[in-house]
């Protein structure tokens, strides 16, 4: 298949075309619609197809900048950025990835800094996915009842509630998600999931994405949409800080963003189509298999984790692609007979 | 366009062929490029040797000049293709008859 095989002078190696448009679209189609930056599928598909693991990472967050664009300019029109909380998180995000940074350089110093960061990242998933997918089986259950069981006229008080009647000045209201609180809070929120995403070497979406709907109250759709802006941020800072320490292998990363550009616009549009609790949920599972590709790792068997993290990537994007033709193929019968939409 | 126009769901239809079709393609040149044992390189020198001129040419004097420039041109090229790609699949998106209006939240 040498036709699509292309010389990558930065990397030093000969690598196809395809493969680098393939792994764009997958994770386009994910980042897209779960409003992260994918460096989980990216990082260890571009090393198995053998990139040095530092191009891997340099390249992936290159490509992470410009198709997060792609994403946001869609999410953006949806109305699902809110800036001003975006703005305000930018400041917490950046400290508190300053100082993750210099928490493993401590680690690193003391020898502990890989087994120590992969258990934490094994503890954190998992935490975080049962957390959202206990969130999903109890919506389900209260959806399930009947109204005077369930006391669904009047709502229990959640933890994000709560958390903005906390009155410190100054206070901000963000429009896009419909959210008054102190503006210590999305500062607070950026420097813990700021420091938790240094200290896990990811970019952060993972954790943020779960922190905005739970912590801050986003509507689900907008915490993608915002995430997506954070993501396009800390992307664009480490295509530059990698890119000056000449780990960007740049002709990958336009063929990888040529790829995610569709894909990116495909996932984002398919939010219009689902719920934000069937968002949620594969958002759960996504993570439960993003955390058995580093259980994997842990036990060393680097193979079986590269590739159960691809296929999962892979079978991932495919449910968001379906779940985006049956939503066109329902808003067309909608229009004819006026019902209502999503899963 | 008009959404409910049957020429709208023509173009969806076979925008969906062709994409099972490209799908099919590339997934199995992906299968058949087999995956390789990572690469090491330990210098920032690209190897141009054997190059001829052109983009990826030009990219890899860039990188072999100043590490500055080439991060920096890292970041542009990564801004103005996702602007310009943003735009254009929006266009695209949006001649499939998709409504792509403000969103409303469903929980």
């Amino acid at each position: 298949m040498d036709w699509f095989t292309i010389y990558l002078p930065i990397a030093g190696i000969h690598f196809n075309v395809l493969v680098l448009l393939l792994i764009g679209f997958t994770v386009g189609v994910c980042g897209g619609f779960f409003g992260i930056g994918g460096a989980w599928i990216v990082t260890p598909a571009l090393n198995i197809f053998g990139f040095p693991m530092p191009y891997a990472i340099g390249t992936d967050l290159a490509h992470m900048g410009g198709k997060s664009i792609v994403s946001t300019i869609r999410h953006g029109k949806f109305g699902n950025v809110d800036l001003k909380l975006g703005v305000s998180m930018i400041v917490g995000t950046t400290v508190g990835m300053e100082l993750g940074a210099t928490l493993v350089m401590a680690l690193e110093r003391a020898g502990l800094a890989e087994s120590y960061i992969r258990i934490a990242y094994i503890i954190f998933l998992t935490a975080i996915g049962s957390y959202v997918l206990h969130d999903y089986i109890q919506h389900t259950r209260r959806q399930r009842m009947p109204v005077a069981q369930s006391g669904a006229a009047v709502p229990a008080e959640s933890f994000a509630q709560r958390l903005q009647r906390v009155h410190i000045p100054p206070m901000i209201h963000c429009p896009a998600s419909g959210v008054t609180c102190s503006l210590w809070l999305p500062v607070l929120v950026g420097l813990t999931t700021g420091v938790v995403a240094a200290v896990l070497g990811v970019g952060g979406g993972f954790i943020r994405m779960p922190a905005l709907i739970y912590l801050v109250g986003c509507p689900t759709a907008v915490a993608v949409g915002t995430d997506l802006f954070e993501v396009m941020i800390t992307g664009a800072y480490g295509a530059f800080t990698y890119g000056v320490k000449g780990r960007v292998e740049l002709v990958a990363a336009v063929w990888m963003l040529l790829g995610a550009a569709v894909g990116a616009q495909l996932g984002t549009v398919a939010v219009k189509y689902v719920r934000g609790y069937s968002i949620r949920l594969l958002f759960a599972m996504t993570i439960f298999i993003a955390c058995t590709s580093v259980v994997l790792k842990q036990l060393e068997f680097q193979v079986a984790s590269s590739i159960t993290i691809l296929t999962a990537g892979v079978a991932i994007s495919g449910v968001i692609l379906w779940w985006l033709v049956q939503g066109v193929r329902a808003e067309r019968r909608a229009r004819r007979s006026g019902s209502e939409l999503g899963f | 366009m008009n959404r409910n126009d049957p020429c709208a769901t023509a173009v969806w239809r076979r925008a969906m062929h062709v994409a099972g079709i490209v799908a099919g393609v590339v997934w199995t040149h992906a299968v058949l490029a087999a995956p390789a044992k990572p690469a090491t390189k330990l210098v920032n020198v690209a190897d141009t040797r054997d190059m001829l001129p052109g983009f990826s040419r030009w990219l890899a004097d860039v990188y072999n000049e100043s590490l500055w420039s080439y991060g920096a041109l890292v970041v542009v090229t990564m801004v103005v293709m996702g602007l310009g790609l943003g735009l254009v699949a929006d266009r695209l998106v949006g001649l499939l008859g998709i409504d792509l209006g403000k969103l409303k939240h469903h929980e």
